[in-house]
């Protein structure tokens, strides 16, 4: 092992600069300090140690000081529990407010040995239990719940872990930089959109959406009277509209200028919100005109996202 | 926190239940049957809580049962509240808490409590198989606390064992450290210890047909003994210890009013040096062999040579002392002393007195009486044994002239007595004779079954002179131990008997790691942690000294360790092939063409060559093997090419020898 | 530089000498009858195509792994003759299909017409049917007849009229696109563009490639003197011994740390495909072929990563306008190499 001394340097070396994921826990990171069970624990090792000496058991000492020794080294194999882990963010998918922004890290472990019982913190809000196996890797998530649409910026966390014995805590502050789109919360129920203007003329000429049946969802107001599934309705089933795929629906523009001047900005957003996810499950293209510009219209779910994603980042007034 | 309180798995709990009741069941000994019951009754409702996965019960109800059991405890004990009903409370408590257990907190506290019930288990049994059974609980209780902290159930009972064994491992050279060096300081802190154990064997303060026979059964070990010089031999081992002068016609007691008046000796030969490890007997003598000279510390010296301790000897002590091999002492002893080696009680043994008035007409010189009784044992029909007769009232009679059959008290006290008939003092000296030389740990054992009385008479001129009548009736006794003087059928104990070689080998190891047990692990003292300083080289350590060491030695200790433990957090090493060339890169790097980090072996050889032209040829017959190695097809048979070609690769990397540096033009 | 040279030199040399000693009666004879014919071609595409030895490695083992090819460049680069160069090398049947906003499917695939001689429908097959395909400017037709291209080079065959016709074999398409925003185009979708096993940009030539060119002959006088020096079947053996190329365990790490490393870096938001891992597994075997070896190396694989990936790859946050072999390259220097 005529590298050891080289590698053990740059083990405990800061990570390079400007990197800056992966996020490597180096001793520098890592805190430690003994829990309350931990106290409790000293507490009653230097009772034993009175209790030996006063009635002279060898043998009391023996196991008293074995405790002992093996109580400070609980401290090595708990920081060696969080040391030189790797840390990098995830994925943050947006989401809409009022549902749990899903902030994933995600940790791997180079060295040889598992990492048991870790968990991320920021808060009240905790990540479950997990462990990280020997030169692998593992994701822990954490569920911040969002009330209002916007950016969701994840704050500092924590992760710790007190394993083996729960006599040290060791934990390290790491910032991710992990940040949530929340879109505004979409109006509940169905609701009108407005009706398809003339766009591409080739892709208007067979009509909109008399293609292929796709299948059948709940009739929504508004839906053409073309598309309603009569023949269930027949059979005293609620009202369905037929789906054809391969339609494309036509081009749906939503103007923030042409909606009713009584909403509020919010109402308006979520009204938006709703109608981009309804033109979008209708098979439309939908463009989208704000004070701030617009998108134009476009089918996929790309668009969709771009546009929601305008209206988590509408300024408030 | 709600998963931090969240409740411990039934497994986990139930571990901890049966590895407390482990602990507590030797404890079942000396409680009070209430409290045994009382703990198994917790336990045995824990269990069952945790089967049908049941709530513990409410707050009150453990209050309610808490105080019971204190008051309980109080009315048990009443003032005397020591030892034993501590324990009692502790046991009780643990109960209590146990039944109360959810989180992994409340099983932290339970733990703390069962490291606690485990050291007062050692209260009451200090040998190898009960350190043994509390090591093992220790580990189950340390594995159970891994259990609890593993959240994710990610390892098995045998891991969660294997990690606490791994722990406890790692933490033996801490505790070898703090148990040598931590200055020790001599109990007790608070109350006093209570006796260990009345009923211990031993010689006692008097003599009566019969005592010392029964000790000659018994298999204890009396005392432990390392010789600095020469050892004599066996038949000059007198072990003196309580000396006898009061004869009531049955009984010999030791005197009530001892004289300490330092007496005049007269010592010829060289002095034997040697340590003797005493076994507690709660008494205060000490033995020593006769006659003592260096008297340790705090031992008194009495004027007929026995040697006694302040306390009535409960621990098992350690005593460093020198004796004469020949000596003459007592030239001048006191005109009372004689009177009373004289007193003899009336009307008892009349044969006896008379045989002794018949001798001392007959010869009139003390020494020629002496001499006469001595033949008549050796001459008469006299029977050395373990098994004699019960004697009647005129006890010294009867053994004389009927039962002539005898262990070593029976000779002493007959001779004795016909000495003092005779007008001579004399006395009854009781102890230990011989000793089995333990080869395993090279030191002398003394048993209780060497037990041994013999006598000494005043003869004017001479002193007093140690006469062993047991000698001129079975001389193999004093020459090579009990085992060859008593009858085969005799019930000796079997380490005495000599005829069982294997067993006596394994009986004389295991006594030199009990021996070893004794010394470094129960008997280690302040005195003893002195000695070693000293031995290390701190004459006078003060306890500055003795932290700094303490300290320091426990950091490099730890030091040491946390090198081993971390060493884990580095990658596992890679094939042998990865990392020979990262050597070779390694090489290369320092000849200045580092490797780019991305960068592919084929590349990094155009570019290494190029950089450095003069091991071109080198530089791609490395690479060659290496991508020979790692990246082609391995071909039919691979295990057979592939160490070959390792070592080749080897050979060609060690081979290589880059310059100072890329050529600078 | 004459030291490079001859490090240069030894390292070919030995090369095939390490093998050969660890091995030798097994696979170098066969490399090197790949080897010979590999050359052949590409010393000959070399003639016409001047200064452009990368891209023509990467078509030619583009065509090895039976993928298709996508070259997004400007007009007068060189595609057209790129194509018909290939097909007259290899001696293969060329068919151009110029792209317009009315082309129809059926003027991809051929369309059945009644005979009145025999009294029933005929089919008359459309440009489809040849060994290269030249489809010019797809991004100038409308989705549905992109989409009658794409379906043929997917499925190897066309379906008209419930007829499943099967394409010749070699069937090799060499799409181009014009990059330049133009009015009134229909940029391939991402999707669509995963059908191409490469892409590739020519560029323009260097000075001293430019100013052969410009002394030289017309480029379409010597394609009309060339002739083939491959046949059929020596495509057909390279094909397939594209797939005899060996991969070794530490090549599958790498490409999975490639793979991974794609999808978890903040800088690709939208990793690549095990699509696009088998395709650079294919492209790198092929490779390989081509630069005469018989396993694959790391620096095959990183050799076609921008060339198969960058049409895979997208870019976020800083990198988000940065193109596609940018990205490829910063993938490949984001993972370390043992």
């Amino acid at each position: 092992m005529a590298t050891t001394p080289m590698a053990w340097r740059s083990r405990f070396a800061q990570p390079p600069p400007g990197g800056q994921f992966p996020l490597v826990l180096t001793q520098r990171r890592v805190y430690i300090l003994p829990t309350r069970p931990g106290l409790l624990f000293a507490a009653t090792l230097v009772t034993m140690l009175l209790g030996c000496i006063n009635y002279n058991l060898g043998l009391g000492f023996v196991l008293t000081f074995l405790l002992g020794g093996c109580g400070v080294l609980t401290m090595l194999h708990t920081y060696r529990n969080l040391a030189q882990l790797r840390l990098r963010p995830g994925q943050v998918e947006p989401v809409f407010a009022g549902d749990p922004a899903q902030f994933p890290v995600h940790l791997d472990n180079p060295g040889q040995i598992p990492r048991l019982s870790l968990r991320l913190e920021c808060g009240a809000v905790r990540s479950a239990w997990f462990d990280v196996p020997a030169a692998g890797q593992q994701t822990a998530c954490l569920a911040f719940p969002t009330l209002q649409r916007g950016v969701l910026v994840l704050p500092r966390i924590r992760v710790r872990t007190t394993f083996p014995l729960g006599l040290f805590n060791a934990w390290s502050n790491v910032d991710m930089e992990l940040q949530a789109l929340v879109y505004p919360r979409p109006t509940p129920g169905p609701v009108e959109l407005p009706q398809p203007v003339g766009g591409n003329g080739g892709v208007r000429q067979h009509g909109p959406g008399q293609e292929d049946f796709a299948g059948l969802r709940d009739y929504h107001p508004g839906d053409s009277l073309r598309h309603v599934a009569w023949r269930t309705e027949a059979r005293d089933q609620p009202l369905m509209t037929k789906q054809f795929s391969g339609q494309s629906g036509g081009e749906i523009w939503l103007d923030w200028a042409e909606m009713s001047p009584r909403l509020g900005t919010e109402e308006r957003l979520r009204l938006l919100a709703r109608q981009l996810l309804d033109a979008q499950a209708l098979g439309a293209s939908v463009g989208l005109r704000l004070p701030q510009g617009e998108f134009s219209p476009k089918p996929g779910p790309e668009h969709l996202h771009r546009c929601l994603g305008a209206l988590a980042l509408f300024p408030a007034h | 926190m709600s998963q931090e309180r969240g409740r411990l798995r039934p497994g986990i709990l139930h571990s901890l239940t049966a590895a407390l009741g482990a602990i507590l069941l030797p404890h079942v000994t000396h409680l009070p049957l209430w409290c045994s019951a009382a703990c198994a009754a917790f336990l045995g409702l824990r269990t069952m809580l945790t089967w049908r996965g049941q709530a513990s019960p409410g707050r009150w109800t453990l209050v309610a049962l808490a105080l019971a059991c204190a008051l309980g405890i109080a009315l048990g004990f009443g003032a005397a509240f020591g030892r034993d009903a501590s324990v009692a409370l502790l046991a009780l408590m643990l109960g209590l808490k146990l039944l109360e257990t959810q989180s992994s907190r409340d099983a932290t506290v339970c733990i703390c409590l069962g490291y606690f019930l485990i050291i007062t288990n050692f209260l009451y049994s200090q040998t190898i198989p009960t350190a043994a059974c509390m090591l093992v609980l220790m580990i189950w209780l340390t594995a159970t606390m891994v259990s609890a902290q593993d959240r994710t159930g990610a390892l098995g009972p045998k891991q969660c064992l294997r990690l606490a064994g791994t722990l406890l491992l790692q933490g033996l050279p801490v505790m070898l450290v703090l148990f040598l060096l931590f200055p020790r300081i001599n109990g007790p802190l608070w109350g006093f210890p209570q006796a260990n154990n009345s009923s211990l064997t031993g010689l006692s303060d008097r003599m009566s047909p019969g005592s010392i026979s029964n000790l000659g059964r018994s298999d204890a070990v009396a005392f432990r003994v390392e010789f600095q010089s020469p050892m004599p031999s066996p038949a000059s081992l007198y072990w003196r210890g309580p000396v006898l002068w009061d004869f009531d016609g049955r009984t010999w007691n030791a005197a009530a009013m001892l004289s300490t008046a330092p007496m005049q000796h007269t010592a010829k030969g060289p002095s034997i040096n040697y340590t003797v490890t005493l076994e507690p007997h709660s008494q205060r003598w000490l033995f020593a062999i006769d006659l003592p000279r260096n008297v340790p510390d705090g031992v008194l010296l009495t004027g007929d040579y026995q040697l006694l301790a302040e306390q009535p000897v409960r621990a098992r002590i350690r005593y460093d002392i020198s004796s004469h091999s020949s000596y003459q002492y007592g030239l001048e002893e006191a005109p009372q002393a004689l009177v009373r080696a004289l007193r003899l009680p009336e009307g008892l043994n009349p044969r006896a007195r008379e045989l002794a008035q018949a001798l001392l007409a007959a010869q009139r010189q003390p020494q020629a009486v002496v001499n006469e009784v001595l033949r008549m044992f050796r001459t008469q029909l006299f029977y050395y044994t373990l098994e004699p007769p019960p004697l009647g009232r005129h006890s010294v009679d009867e053994f004389l002239f009927r039962t002539k059959r005898g262990f070593c008290e029976h000779y002493a006290s007959a001779f004795v007595f016909l000495m003092r008939a005779a007008g001579i003092p004399a006395r009854v000296v009781t102890g230990y004779q011989g000793g089995e030389l333990n080869p395993v740990g090279d030191y002398l054992i003394v048993r209780q079954s060497e037990a041994h009385a013999w006598a000494e008479v005043w003869l004017r001129g001479q002193g007093w002179v140690r006469v062993d009548p047991t000698a001129a009736v079975s001389p193999a006794r004093i020459q090579r131990g009990i085992a060859a003087a008593v009858p085969e059928a005799d019930p000796l104990p079997l380490s005495v008997r000599g005829n069982l070689e294997a067993l006596r080998s394994l009986a004389f190891t295991w006594d030199a790691v009990a021996n070893a047990w004794n010394q470094w692990v129960l008997g280690y003292s302040p005195d003893r942690q002195m000695e070693l300083l000293h031995d290390l080289g701190l004459a006078h350590p003060n306890w500055r000294t003795l932290v700094i060491l303490v300290v320091g030695l426990i950091s490099s200790v730890l030091g040491a360790l946390a090198f081993v433990i971390l060493l884990r957090l580095r990658p596992a090493p890679g094939d042998p092939v990865e990392q020979l060339w990262k050597r070779f890169c390694a090489k290369l790097a320092r000849a200045g063409a580092p490797r780019r980090i991305s960068e592919g072996p084929q590349d990094f050889a155009q570019r290494a060559a190029k950089r450095l032209p003069s091991m071109g040829k080198e530089i791609a017959a490395i690479t060659q093997c290496y991508i020979g190695l790692r990246y082609a097809d391995p071909g039919p048979r691979p295990q057979e090419a592939h160490p070959k070609e390792v070592r080749r690769l080897q050979a060609l990397i060690r081979h290589l020898r880059p310059g100072r540096g890329p050529p600078r033009t | 530089m004459p030291s490079d040279d001859l490090a240069q030199i030894s390292l070919n040399a030995l090369r095939f000498l390490a093998p050969a000693a660890r091995r030798p009666t097994s696979r170098s004879p066969a490399t090197d009858s790949h080897q010979a014919p590999v050359a052949r071609a590409l010393a000959q595409l070399g003639e016409i195509i001047l200064g452009k030895r990368v891209q023509l490695k990467l078509t030619l083992a583009c065509l090895l792994a039976r993928g298709h090819l996508l070259i997004e460049d400007l007009p007068g680069v060189g595609k057209t003759t790129l194509a018909q160069s290939l097909a007259a090398c290899l001696g293969l049947r060329l068919q151009r299909i110029q792209f317009t906003s009315d082309l129809l499917p059926a003027d991809i695939t051929g369309v059945s017409i009644f005979d009145r001689t025999s009294g029933s429908f005929k089919f008359h097959p459309g440009p489809i049917f040849a060994q290269i395909i030249l489809a010019d400017e797809v991004n100038r037709a409308t989705p549905k007849a992109q989409s009658a291209l794409l379906e043929a080079m997917e499925e190897r065959q066309v379906t008209v009229e419930g007829e499943t016709r099967a394409l010749p074999e070699p069937f090799f398409v060499i799409a181009t696109q014009n990059p330049s925003h133009q009015i009134g185009t229909f940029p391939l979708p991402e999707s669509q563009l995963d059908r191409f096993l490469m892409r590739l940009r020519l560029g323009y030539p260097d000075p001293q490639a430019e100013r052969l060119l410009l002394e030289g002959r017309d480029r379409r006088a010597m394609l009309s003197e060339m002739s083939p020096c491959l046949g059929l079947q020596d495509i057909e053996r390279l094909q397939g011994a594209v797939r005899e190329v060996f991969v070794s365990p530490a090549i599958l790490d790498y490409l999975q740390a490639l793979l991974t490393n794609s999808r978890d870096a903040r800088a690709f938001p939208h990793g690549l495909s095990p699509r696009a891992g088998l395709s650079l597994l294919q492209a790198a075997r092929a490779w390989a072929l081509v630069e005469g070896r018989s396993h694959v190396l790391p620096e095959d694989l990183q050799a076609v990563l921008p060339a198969v990936s960058g049409h895979r790859l997208q870019g976020s946050g800083s990198l988000a306008a940065a193109d596609g072999e940018e990205l490829a390259r910063r993938l490949v220097e984001s993972v370390a190499l043992p």
